[in-house]
């Protein structure tokens, strides 16, 4: 009970936010470094400055080993920078203890994988319900929820299937639809489209496109191609640990 | 929460039958073994402490024995060292009313009745007066043996209701033959004597070769034993402790007050022994308590050892799902729901196997006791202390592959390959 008004507090704040257009995630001179005192110590960003204000649809584009996914996993709090100083929403996490983050990322954050990473033998509304049963969610508001979320992204039909009984683009499609169980800030989607053929590819995409508009999600998307972040309305360039452009789309929703 | 643990861990176990089978076959055998062992033990103990008590609870033995079996002993010594009429006498007076009886049988050679053309084999056995009360012989007809009867030596028998059936078919009224004589051939000699009284038969196990077979007593008094036999001394007598007095306090003061009071006879070669019965049900049951206790401490073994492949498996499952550990992490599961759901798949597997175990075990067990002839008895403690134990192993050896799982660093666990 507590927690679900902890959730429709957020729920609430979200929209008041929503209308002051504020800044979500802030991240200051974030630096990580591998091997921190070895000799043969390697530093992969080299100090990123990012500001991403709610209800954006931001993609970050860069090569393989640019250290994009390295960004992401600090952004998604999976991995703690070196340096630097890293608020969203509100909270410092640099200063956060270990045992917070799991509870800012149930809350906070939602993942969309490129390997959908769905938890195998579990059905689609299992796998949906998770995030709400770590949210410490009641059975039944969580079945509702998830039954909710899975006719959102068009697996209504599918919600007994496990994943081995699933298309990439369908398990994707369960992937998203995970991703906005506790009606995160912010979703993170790292290469989301990079299993897939390119018609189911649109098709996810088509969806991160109508949560952005109709929703209002911020949306962060990490990829290597230029075409996928050319349908972003804002597009950050990252190249060997360093943010080289930053451009606002003028096409943007052009698909 | 631990509904959805335990959900979660059936899914898992569900989904790797034959791992987690053989998995709990290590608890499953543990656990059976344990169960299995304390049943044919409790029942041992209980059958056996039930025969003893059958014999009487405030039955005292006393006996004389050479202290060393081995020493060179003359027929003179042991006819020195009997216990005799007039000690026995003495003790009675002694010890007054803490005791109720005192027990002394004259086995004779085993003795036959003939009567139109059937043999019926008996045991003619000369009583003191204690003995009915020492050996719970139940009268069912006629009276026991009067002062008269004793003091002089009478021929007269209490015979068993087996013997008349024996003898006379089982239409036959046992009472019939009350105030009848009988002739009783022993050795080479043939003693008359009358029926006064009749008792029950109460038979022990089972007997082969039918009821012709079946030897029973025929009581005569002791005194007119030793006339027939002409011996007056016994090895062993029975001492019955009055009701509410310590049988195994008594066969100590019995013992010390028959030490002093026969030392001249014993001399530095015989010594006298008492125990009860109330000491010996204490003794066994404690012997039999420890033998179980060391043979299911060998099962327990098994158990561990099955413990240890819980480990083994809880270890191969959780690097095997590395990846969904990650993915769990990442969407905001505690590190502290991580551990509990291992250590749930743990506790879950030990106790199916544990569950399997009993039920294997009390089928064992009961098998194992309706063979050697004892009744069952079904140690409900062992069964909660399986249960206990099993789920006792899966939180040990399950905490520490769980606590791994649960410490892993999200993003190491799912970019684990």
């Amino acid at each position: 009970m507590v927690a679900l008004m902890q959730c429709l507090m957020t729920w609430e704040q979200m929209e008041v936010s929503i209308l002051s257009n504020d800044i979500l995630l802030q991240a200051r001179d974030i630096k990580k470094s591998y091997y921190v005192g070895t000799p043969n110590e390697l530093e992969i960003l080299h100090g990123i400055d990012l500001d991403i204000r709610r209800g954006e649809f931001v993609s970050i584009v860069g090569q393989s080993g640019s250290g994009k996914s390295t960004l992401m996993n600090i952004l998604g709090i999976l991995d703690r920078q070196t340096s630097g100083k890293y608020i969203l929403d509100g909270v410092d996490i640099s200063k956060a203890p270990n045992k917070a983050l799991s509870s800012l990322r149930n809350k906070h954050i939602g993942f969309v994988f490129q390997t959908y990473n769905l938890i195998a033998r579990t059905d689609a509304i299992a796998n949906v319900e998770m995030p709400l049963l770590y949210a410490g969610i009641s059975e039944k508001k969580r079945r509702a929820r998830a039954i909710e979320l899975l006719e959102m992204v068009g697996m209504g039909e599918r919600m007994h299937h496990t994943p081995d009984e699933l298309s990439g683009g369908q398990k994707q499609r369960v992937a998203i639809a995970r991703a906005m169980a506790n009606n995160p800030d912010i979703i993170l989607a790292d290469e989301p489209t990079g299993a897939l053929d390119s018609k189911t590819g649109r098709l996810v995409m088509d969806i991160f496109h109508e949560l952005h508009e109709k929703q209002g999600k911020t949306i962060v998307l990490i990829t290597h191609s230029n075409e996928l972040a050319a349908e972003t309305p804002r597009i950050i360039t990252i190249s060997d640990g360093n943010i080289i452009s930053e451009k606002i789309n003028d096409k943007e929703g052009v698909a | 929460m631990i509904k959805e643990n335990c959900k979660l861990a059936i899914i898992s176990i569900k989904a790797n039958k034959m791992r987690a089978f053989l998995t709990m076959l290590g608890i499953i055998i543990g656990v059976c073994a344990v169960i299995a062992i304390m049943t044919v033990g409790n029942s041992m103990t209980a059958d056996v402490k039930k025969q003893l008590e059958g014999y009487g609870v405030q039955n005292i033995t006393v006996y004389v024995n050479p202290i060393d079996w081995e020493a060179d002993i003359t027929e003179a010594d042991y006819q020195n060292m009997r216990l005799r009429p007039e000690v026995l006498h003495k003790l009675s007076e002694k010890f007054g009313k803490k005791i109720s009886g005192i027990s002394v049988e004259s086995q004779m050679e085993t003795g036959t009745v003939v009567k139109e053309g059937k043999t019926v084999n008996v045991n003619v056995t000369g009583t003191s007066a204690g003995y009915y009360k020492a050996n719970k012989v139940k009268l069912i007809n006629g009276n026991s043996f009067n002062e008269f009867d004793y003091s002089m030596g009478n021929n007269t028998a209490i015979i068993s209701d087996k013997f008349i059936e024996q003898l006379y078919g089982k239409e036959f009224k046992p009472e019939n033959l009350l105030g009848k004589e009988i002739e009783i051939n022993v050795g080479e000699q043939y003693l008359n004597v009358t029926v006064v009284g009749i008792y029950h038969y109460e038979q022990e196990g089972s007997v082969r070769g039918g009821n012709k077979n079946i030897t029973t007593n025929v009581y005569i008094p002791l005194k007119s034993a030793w006339n027939f036999t002409h011996m007056e001394e016994f090895f062993e007598c029975t001492v019955v402790a009055a009701e509410g007095v310590n049988a195994a306090e008594l066969s100590e003061q019995i013992k010390d007050y028959l030490t002093e009071a026969m030392a001249n006879n014993l001399g530095d070669k015989f010594m006298v022994g008492a125990y009860s019965n109330q000491s010996m049900i204490e003794e066994n049951t404690k012997t039999m308590n420890q033998m179980t206790m060391a043979i299911s401490m060998i099962a327990a073994i098994a158990l561990i050892v099955g413990g240890i492949g819980v480990m083994n498996i809880m270890t191969v499952s959780i690097t095997e799902r590395t990846r969904e550990i990650g993915t769990r992490k990442a969407l905001g599961a505690p590190d502290s729901m991580i551990m509990l759901q291992f250590i749930s798949e743990a506790i879950i597997i030990c106790l199916i196997g544990g569950i399997i175990g009993i039920v294997l075990g009390l089928i064992l067990g009961n098998v194992a006791v309706h063979f050697m002839g004892y009744t069952p008895h079904i140690s409900i403690a062992s069964i909660y202390l399986s249960v206990g134990f099993s789920m006792a192993i899966g939180v040990f050896f399950g905490y520490s592959p769980a606590k791994h799982a649960a410490n892993m660093n999200p993003i190491d666990a799912l970019r684990y390959e």
